[in-house]
């Protein structure tokens, strides 16, 4: 591991140095150059990171090689099961290396194939793709993560889980720091109904039984459908013996400022952010 | 309109919800990730009790004993042939020269099901569709996983799920989310290690076997902390030096602890005696017996171990010294039978050496040793119930290296006292060939030619007294499908062609037949009732199929 990383750092240093020696020559040519001399071993950093004409390139051979599966914004496409790519830094925590032999050997077992991309090429959709994904919340406010705990366990434990506590009937919130923004989540704490996560709609079913039960839609078919009801349990549902409804509303109560200010707020992601070790 | 309200309202409309908020509300309190909140799932008592309950199927043989023979009697001999199927799911990941080769798991009207490549669903049992999926984020650089990469089974306690990765993982999930709750190492992946079976739940013990046997790997047995994933002990299949077992290798500590040993597939556990019985795999390198002279314990045995401690009771050993890569990985079934006169608590395995075994699982002692194939590794076992070896390999016409039978779960029938697996006629030759022993490369130790125009397989019933063939139906080529057996009589199978079919357990007369699509490999059948209604499942391909007597939609 520790040769690993001294054949790393040496050949990045040989990197920059060639950087250097090129920098007179346009971009692109730069680029190619540098290449050369750090192509011998494999990086486990994109050599091209932070490179805006690298970024550039690679969204151009993005929506060019990549775009009919995985959208020209690189958000997926839901239908054919390819995934948002400006999710995944955040939700796979991948590095840059794992995206790039992912890109370059493909996913057995799926339909992303293999690609026959220049080393360079891959680097620069790495720089694209990071360029597009969603980043999370930097430099958190510091507040009183004592309140922020009770305040958790008071309004948010019940549904929501932070590392292994909490409910399921709400997105699992160990990881909110590093998806969203602070404005996105202040939003979403605000008016939870403006824009429900995927698999956290809320819905009614009156079944024929006359029962009445609430939850959250996990699946749906023509002839069936699969909730986590508000007991947190796992339910299915034929549909000629229930009638599903969809809630505009989400089964997460709006909290106004008077309800929980913005320093309670503040107080809750700090303690998320002690519960977790999350360093957005 | 205050969501709130409304949603407190619908919870005091219900006394089971109000009482389970607040123990989720307390439990968080408790900042633990605490089993307080998994009332709802199966506790240990149910565990124990296996098919008391017709509407689940909670381990991956459907009880402890590993008999995989249900209770349920919907489904008949008489009726069958009106076996339809009334869902398909598609799994969207698959195996290539392997199988789909999980038994799902069901409570509740879900089915609990884990894929090839690590990915896992919650699904429901009447229409198929799924709850939840999840896929792990699996390294490039898979040793054993990548030749392997499938996966038997979850385990389940409480609202808990245990499943092994490929990368020789751990993890516990929460059931109703699909969220990981932890996740630990079992072994380094990148020397060779993975992991690929259904973990055995027993009381407050996760216990675990690893695969890699075909790399420079010592093999264990692990029991871990449902709720933390502490582990509580390890049994080495391979001794360390000086241990018991150990005058049975070279005195080379590097030798031992790269001797092979795996233990990928499920044990069985008899909670009288409280031990589990667990297959051991080849010594290590496979083909290749210089480096090794002696028997190579624990490799190719039994091994029966106290399942609080982890201790060896007793052991026995199959194959001394395997130079055929005969794992002795197989289902153990426990059962209780007649024997010269008096009841036995007896362990039986179909070897892939191509006998067919009878042990007292309290000693240890050796009651029948019998070939179920033709094999011409060995005919009999002598007095001390060793194998007298008549051909090592070099002549050709052994069992292949995929053995007789393989891990593809065997069922027995009590009352019938037969005991009904897969067998595989087989044809090779072993050129053995001195190997480099690297971490992370494997390290078959030679080159084996199969003869393919001499294979064949066989659903074969074995009379549990005698090891006498009491029936066969056969199938054109070498199999690896599972069996299960029901109480009403019937025997299902799946065979290499892609046939899921029924058997009359007394005769062997096959009474229905479904085509997959593609070969059942290494999985078997699994059953529960539902809505009044006896379902059977069987995954094949990248697909697994639920059958009815009527349709339920």
């Amino acid at each position: 591991m520790l040769l690993l990383q001294q054949i790393v750092t040496s050949s990045f240093t040989l990197f920059r140095i060639a950087c250097r020696a090129y920098r007179p020559t346009s971009a692109i040519v730069l680029v190619g150059l540098c290449w050369v001399s750090i192509s011998a071993h494999a990086q486990e950093i994109n050599p091209l990171a932070g490179n805006a004409r690298a970024q550039y390139a690679g969204g151009v051979l993005f929506r060019a090689q990549c775009a009919t599966c995985h959208g020209a914004d690189a958000t997926g496409i839901e239908s054919i099961d390819a995934p948002d790519l400006t999710a995944m830094w955040r939700e796979r925590a991948y590095s840059d290396r794992q995206v790039f032999d992912i890109i370059r050997d493909g996913i057995a077992g799926t339909i992303m194939p293999p690609h026959d991309f220049t080393e360079t090429e891959v680097w620069m959709l790495v720089s694209f793709l990071r360029s597009v994904g969603e980043s999370g919340v930097e430099n958190l406010p510091v507040a009183d993560s004592g309140l922020g705990a009770t305040l958790f366990n008071n309004h948010c434990a019940e549904c929501h889980r932070v590392t292994n506590a909490g409910g399921v009937l709400g997105p699992n919130l160990s990881d909110v720091l590093r998806r969203n923004s602070l404005a996105d989540i202040t939003a979403s704490v605000r008016q939870p109904s403006a824009l429900i996560t995927s698999g956290y709609k809320a819905v009614r079913v009156n079944t024929n039984a006359g029962e009445n039960i609430q939850g959250v839609l996990k699946n749906e078919d023509a002839f069936s459908f699969q909730i986590v009801d508000t007991n947190q349990q796992l339910r299915a549902f034929r549909k000629h013996d229930a009638v599903l409804t969809e809630q505009r509303e989400s089964l997460m109560p709006a909290f106004a400022e008077s309800e929980l200010s913005e320093q309670e707020l503040l107080a809750i992601l700090n303690y998320i952010q002690s519960a977790t070790g999350a360093t957005p | 309109m205050n969501l709130r309200d409304v949603t407190m309202q619908s919870r005091k409309a219900n006394g089971r919800a109000r009482s389970k908020v607040v123990g989720l509300a307390v439990s968080a309190m408790l900042f633990s990730a605490s089993l307080t909140q998994a009332q709802d799932g199966p506790d240990y008592e149910d565990l124990l009790a296996g098919f008391a309950d017709a509407e689940r199927w909670l381990t991956y043989s459907g009880d402890y004993s590993g008999k995989r023979h249900s209770p349920l009697t919907q489904i008949t001999p008489e009726n069958v042939a009106r076996l339809r199927p009334v869902w398909t799911f598609q799994a969207g990941t698959t195996t290539r020269g392997r199988g789909f080769e999980t038994t799902p798991l069901v409570d509740d009207g879900v089915l609990y099901v884990t894929g090839s490549n690590n990915y896992a669903w919650a699904i429901d049992a009447r229409s198929g569709r799924s709850f939840w999926q999840y896929q792990r984020n699996l390294p490039n650089n898979l040793t054993y996983g990548a030749s392997a990469p499938v996966n038997r089974g979850f385990g389940m306690l409480g609202n808990r799920l245990f499943m092994v990765t490929l990368d020789a993982h751990l993890l516990a999930f929460d059931r109703r989310s699909g969220e990981v709750l932890w996740d630990i190492e079992l072994a380094d992946y990148r020397i060779g290690y993975a992991a690929t079976l259904a973990p055995l739940v027993v009381d407050d013990k996760v216990i675990v076997g690893i695969s890699g046997g075909e790399y420079a790997t010592r093999g264990f047995i692990d029991a871990y902390d449902p709720e933390t994933g502490a582990r509580l002990w390890r049994f080495n299949t391979i001794p360390r030096p000086g241990e018991p077992g150990s005058e049975t290798w070279p005195d080379d500590p590097e030798i031992l602890a790269r001797g092979g040993g795996g233990t990928w597939m499920n044990g069985s556990y008899d909670p009288e005696l409280n031990l589990i019985y667990w297959g051991v795999g080849n010594p290590n390198p496979d083909y290749y017996g210089d480096q090794r002279p002696g028997d190579n314990l624990y490799s190719n045995s039994l091994v029966a171990l106290d399942a609080d401690t982890g201790e060896l009771r007793w052991h026995y050993q199959f194959t001394p010294h395997d130079l055929n890569d005969w794992d002795s990985n197989h289902m153990p079934v426990l059962a209780e039978i007649e024997w010269q006169g008096s009841s036995r608590q007896v362990v039986m395995v179909g070897n892939r050496n191509g006998f067919f075994y009878v042990l007292d699982r309290v000693t240890g002692e050796l009651l029948l040793g019998k070939p179920f194939t033709a094999t011409t590794w060995a005919r009999e076992l002598d007095a001390d119930g060793r194998p007298i070896i008549l051909n090592d390999g070099s002549q050709g016409c052994l069992p292949d290296p995929w053995g007789s039978t393989n891990f593809m779960p065997p069922t027995f029938y009590p009352g019938l006292d037969l005991f009904i697996l897969t067998a595989r006629e087989t044809c090779a030759t072993f050129v053995p060939e001195e190997p480099a022993n690297q971490p992370g490369v494997a390290n078959f130790g030679g080159v084996v030619y199969i003869d393919g125009e001499q294979g064949s397989g066989a659903l074969r019933a074995l009379d549990v007294h005698t090891g006498d063939l009491v029936w066969e139906f056969t199938y054109p080529s070498p199999t690896f499908g599972g069996v299960m057996s029901t109480a009403s009589g019937l025997v299902f199978a799946g065979d290499h062609e892609g046939n899921f079919m029924a058997f009359d357990a007394q005769t062997g007369e096959n009474l229905w037949h479904y085509q997959t699509g593609s070969r059942i490999w290494g999985a078997a059948a699994m059953t529960f009732m539902l809505d009044g209604q006896q379902l059977v499942l069987i995954p094949s391909g990248t697909t697994l199929t639920a059958f009815a007597l009527e349709p339920l939609n």
